[in-house]
């Protein structure tokens, strides 16, 4: 879950006292933020992915308010009064290849309250969790806080040669030129390609060619440096789509919004959010019927106490016929349809284990015939002294090693070597675990009924899911005909006669190794262990595989009986 | 260890013995011994005999009181691969500093991130530099003015060399901080030594080869045994263990598992471990840039490719994320993700990162209601491997689905669950999936580890249910059971559930 740190001061003076740790901990549990504990003067949080919002003061305040006796409702937004020329982003074409989209906004301070240093720290804070997450590491968006008195507006949106770019970059304090700034600065290292095309880079300039920043990467340090004191920023953001854009500033906007600032539209004026610039920070409806929540719920509302609910969700209820219109802010991007505001009821009035009732059952459990064909063989292995193991679908690269080529699928992006095949037999996984136990005594009997993937590129999912049984045994005097006639024994209690034929099977040793076929098909596979393969594994004493595929041989054991 | 099936011996005057072959040998090899004790390995080499033949014959010796052992026990540190990463290139909280020290403005979290210090670290790191003096307050991050001197090793950086060059770890506070964090684990090594005991010593070893031993199939066909006097044996004595199969204690578990499901009326599912996005993701509604799809959550695989589902299916799955109505509906049902549907990434292949593909592939093949449907399987995603993750890990999924099903119903079932396994305490809290509405989260109170996270679920969202042609509500929820099983069979390391120790999965009485 994504994680932040906010001070708890700040908390404290947005809801007008402390929350002891165990009180904070008790109210966060019925929300979608967790407590994880406090670290120094700061509180460490985590909430689910939907509500990044409640990990800023100023959004986890809103939510706790109306637990402890504070405000509810949907926190209005108020308009700011604007001066000067109209406030646009003027959008060039030649951004439409590299970063299509922009949106802003204009956020403005109460008269007595300019910026101050807890609130810039609380939004720069934000910002960089969006960039991480919502904005899927600048990728898909990414936002700029600028201070509107340091530049004038039109401000344009567009590419320049990287050579003709010159700024001084918010961290420091010589003019660096574009180039230089691509080659050197950490973050150009890290988002640089978001913004560049070839030689040219993306820029935001000014009326007076004054670079605010260089998107996705860096404000400049002129105007592109808020500080405690502003009176009005402009929130920007640029992405790849206009909805993401949108609801990144939606989002930024809630830590000014909560804290009683203003907001003035901002249009963009070319690219695809054309002339859309007034709606960016502003409340949207849905409806939520109140059959919607009953149905969802199990439970009937009544249309004041689903109004309470909504209030204290801070959502704005505006009862219409059969339900609500409800007004959302633009910080809650998660809230897409009825069932969305459903659950924000269903929370608020708080979720506990006793309303839950077992539903009586029309169906009859039922287990997959194949399932327990798969359970008969174990039990036989069992029966024969086996020892049932569980072990890793995937299984590590130098077993794998062993047993070139294994024709096992590769995992593109592994934890580690131990887990870096999927293993298309058993083999791999007993072998591993014979090496485990080469300290215990022999004679070892071991068995596996699981699953493994064959490649298989007719199929929907290029592979097909096997369930096998794979046996091992290894002790002084076992060879080949063992596993045979494991085999023999397993497929004769089935019901079942297979026939050998001669196969190399890497990892056994040539000539002591074969395929079990059963009307045309593979059913098994059975080998003695090539030496090389033991003392690699320091076994100390010969073995035998043995492998049925259980997969393969249900269809037939099954058309037998049926017939 | 089972020692050899050799036949018990015989019972004797303290000072006269009858043994049998491997007694006699190994007490002769601790009688004739230079200097004593002995170490039991090297028993083998001066009796010819197996290790295991020699263990054997050690016990009963010393169950007759002729020999003695003694036993050293010893704790042997290791690194964990994450330790031997932190060896090879640092503890987070050094290259922390490296990285602070070598720009002069400060830095933050994705400057760190940039510079090489994932998210996942830079917590643990921060903790401690701010702890130990060298950080500032507040972000950016800096080094606080008159910091302590960073050319000073930290105390867990010798420990941690110690440890790799296998010297004794000097600092043992330090130590326990690496185990902690999951740096170092510890291993028991036991080191046997044996010495005959004055009875041994003293003791005159019979000369039994008149007496019959073993009764054979000869000597029963024959008659020899008639006439002859039969070596009496020490039914005192130990005997050798018996060691047997026995189910894996948590595949048995899940078997259990499985039967309360079925108990409960519903039916087993199954699906591919290697599916397409499309059906690990996509028809669930989430999003396609979603990160919990990322490289670093999800595993790809190399050399093979998947396939599109049908058409129709694909169409109405795109619109749904697209904000577009349903071909022959007019309006949107959900705004969608606001972004273009690509069926290329709807084909690229993962390891099953979830469950609930099942039931999406079950609701697509079944769409009749009523739905009760279960699926206990396996399960992938990346994932450091500790005491309480694994990359494979099995989850429990299942769907209740029909006129009239609501959260209740899903909360009944957990609390149903919970009983079956006798857990009593249960509390419900807000949870998130896109693919659920409500969506919640069942805990249990474990009695060490407190309350934990096993019961997710919620009602599936029309975004998934309507591409798929179902029209009743569904409620769905993928269990993980892993930590159930260890809340269950009282195991607190979640590696212990694939455990492959011959001895303990053959061994004595659980």
């Amino acid at each position: 879950m994504p994680r932040a740190t906010i001070p708890r001061a700040r908390l404290a003076k947005a809801l007008g006292r402390d929350l002891p740790d165990a009180e904070l901990r008790d109210l966060l549990w019925s929300t979608k933020a967790e407590f994880d504990g406090p670290e120094g003067g700061s509180l460490v949080l985590e909430a689910t992915a939907d509500r990044l919002d409640l990990l800023t003061e100023s959004g986890l305040a809103l939510a706790l308010a109306p637990k402890v006796g504070g405000a509810h409702g949907l926190v209005p937004i108020r308009s700011a009064p604007w001066s000067g020329p109209a406030p646009q982003l003027l959008v060039d074409p030649s951004v439409a290849g590299v970063r299509p989209a922009i949106a802003g906004a204009i956020v403005a301070a109460p008269e007595s309250r300019p910026l101050d240093a807890g609130l810039l720290d609380e939004a720069i804070r934000f910002q960089e969790l969006l960039h991480a997450t919502y904005g899927a590491q600048r990728k898909r968006a990414s936002i700029g806080i600028y201070p509107t008195d340091r530049f004038q507006f039109p401000v344009r949106y567009t590419t320049r040669p990287v050579d003709d770019v010159r700024f001084v970059p918010l961290d420091g304090t010589v003019e660096v030129g574009g180039r230089a700034f691509l080659a050197a600065h950490p973050l150009a290292a890290r988002y640089g390609s978001l913004g560049v095309a070839g030689e040219r880079m993306l820029v935001l300039l000014d009326r007076d060619d004054q670079i605010l920043s260089v998107p996705p990467i860096l404000n400049s340090r002129g105007a592109g440096e808020a500080r405690p004191g502003d009176r009005s920023l402009l929130l920007e953001s640029t992405g790849a789509t206009v909805a993401r854009v949108r609801e990144m500033i939606g989002l930024l906007s809630l830590v000014f919004v909560a804290n009683g600032w203003s907001v003035a539209p901002v249009e963009t004026v070319g690219g695809p959010a054309d002339r859309e610039g007034g709606a960016v920070v502003a409340t949207r409806r849905l409806e939520l019927p109140l059959a919607t929540l009953d149905a969802l719920a199990g439970r009937t509302f009544t249309t004041p106490e689903a109004e309470h609910l909504l209030a204290q969700s801070r959502l704005g209820a505006h009862p219409i016929p059969g339900g609500f219109t409800v007004e959302v802010p633009p910080w809650r991007p998660d809230l897409l349809t009825a069932v969305d505001l459903a659950e924000d009821v269903v929370l608020a009035r708080g979720l506990r284990a006793e309303d839950g009732v077992v539903p009586p059952s029309p169906t009859r459990g039922r287990r997959r015939t194949e399932s327990v064909f798969r359970r008969e063989v174990a039990d036989l292995l069992l029966g024969l002294g086996y020892a049932e193991l569980y072990t890793p679908v995937l299984v590590g690269a130098e077993v794998d090693a062993l047993l070139a080529p294994s024709g096992a699928i590769r995992v593109a992006n592994p934890v580690s070597d131990l887990y870096s095949h999927v293993r298309n037999r058993l083999l791999p996984s007993l072998l591993t675990s014979l090496a485990h136990n080469v300290r215990h005594a022999y004679p070892q009997r071991m068995y596996e009924v699981g699953p493994v993937i064959v490649a298989d590129p007719g199929s929907e999912t290029g592979g097909r899911t096997l369930v096998r049984a794979g046996i091992l045994l290894a002790g002084e005097r076992f060879g080949f005909a063992d596993g045979a006639a494991l085999l023999d024994y397993l497929t004769g209690a089935m019901g079942a006669v297979g026939v050998r034929e001669p196969l190399e099977i890497p990892g056994t040793i040539r000539g002591r190794a074969a395929r079990l076929r059963l009307a045309g098909e593979s059913i098994g596979e059975v080998g003695e262990l090539h030496p090389s393969v033991l003392t690699e594994l320091r076994v100390p004493v010969p073995a035998v595989w043995a492998e049925l595929d259980l997969s393969a041989l249900w269809p037939l054991v099954r058309r037998a009986e049926a017939a | 260890m089972p020692p050899d099936p050799d036949e018990p011996d015989e019972a004797v005057p303290a000072t006269e013995l009858s043994l049998g072959g491997p007694e006699r040998a190994v007490l002769g090899a601790l009688r004739s011994a230079g200097p004593l004790p002995v170490e039991e390995e090297a028993l083998p080499t001066r009796t010819d005999l197996s290790i295991e033949a020699v263990r054997g014959a050690l016990q009963r010796l010393r169950s007759k009181g002729l020999a003695n052992v003694e036993e050293e026990h010893r704790e042997v540190l290791t690194l964990t691969p994450r330790g031997v990463r932190a060896q090879a290139i640092g503890l987070p909280e050094r290259r922390m500093l490296q990285i602070l020290g070598g720009h002069t403005a400060p830095m933050g979290p994705t400057d760190l991130e940039a510079a090489g210090l994932p998210a996942e670290e830079r917590s643990a790191a921060i903790g401690i530099l701010r702890r130990r003096g060298f950080l500032a307050d507040g972000i950016p991050f800096r080094l606080r003015d008159g910091h302590p001197d960073v050319a000073l090793p930290f105390p867990e950086e010798t420990a941690l060399r110690s440890i790799h060059d296998d010297q004794v770890a000097p600092d043992d506070s330090a130590v326990k901080d690496l185990r902690r964090r999951g740096l170092v684990e510890v291993g028991h090594l036991t080191t046997k030594r044996w010495t005959p005991s004055d009875e041994g010593r003293a003791a005159v070893l019979l000369d039994d080869s008149k007496l019959l031993g073993t009764l054979s199939t000869v000597s029963l066909r024959d008659g020899s045994w008639k006439g002859q006097e039969f070596r009496p044996y020490d039914v005192r004595a130990a005997v050798p263990y018996v060691t047997g199969a026995r189910p894996h204690r948590y595949a048995a578990w899940l078997r259990e598992f499985e039967e309360i499901l079925l108990g409960l009326g519903f039916e087993q599912g199954e699906g591919p471990l290697l599916e397409t996005e499309f059906w690990d993701c996509d028809v669930l509604f989430m999003p396609q840039h979603h990160p919990a799809r990322s490289i670093h959550d999800v595993f790809g695989v190399v050399g093979v490719e998947g396939k599109l589902p049908p058409a129709a299916l694909l169409e109405r799955v795109a619109a749904v994320h697209e904000g577009r109505a349903l071909p022959g509906e007019a309006a949107p049902i959900t705004p969608g993700w606001k972004a273009p549907y690509d069926p290329e990434v709807a084909r690229h292949l993962v390891l099953r990162s979830q469950t609930t593909s099942v039931s999406a592939r079950y609701l697509a093949n079944h769409p009749t209601p009523p739905f009760r449907m279960f699926c206990l399987d396996r399960n992938f995603r990346v994932e450091s491997v500790d005491a309480t993750h694994h990359i494979d890990f099995t989850q429990c999924e299942g769907i209740l689905g029909g006129e009239g099903t609501n959260l209740r119903d899903l909360v009944g079932i957990f609390r149903a669950l919970a009983d079956a396994i006798g857990i009593r305490d249960l509390r419900i809290r807000p949870s998130y999936f896109p693919f659920t509405e409500p969506s919640v989260e069942g805990y249990v109170k474990h009695p060490r580890l407190g309350w934990i996270e096993v019961f997710p679920g919620g009602m599936f969202r029309p975004e998934v249910l309507r591409p798929l042609g179902i029209d009743v509500p569904v409620a769905a929820w993928g269990i993980g059971v892993m930590r159930l099983a260890m809340v269950s069979l009282g195991v607190s390391d979640i590696r212990e559930l694939f455990e492959d120790d011959l001895e303990r999965l053959t061994g004595g009485p659980r």
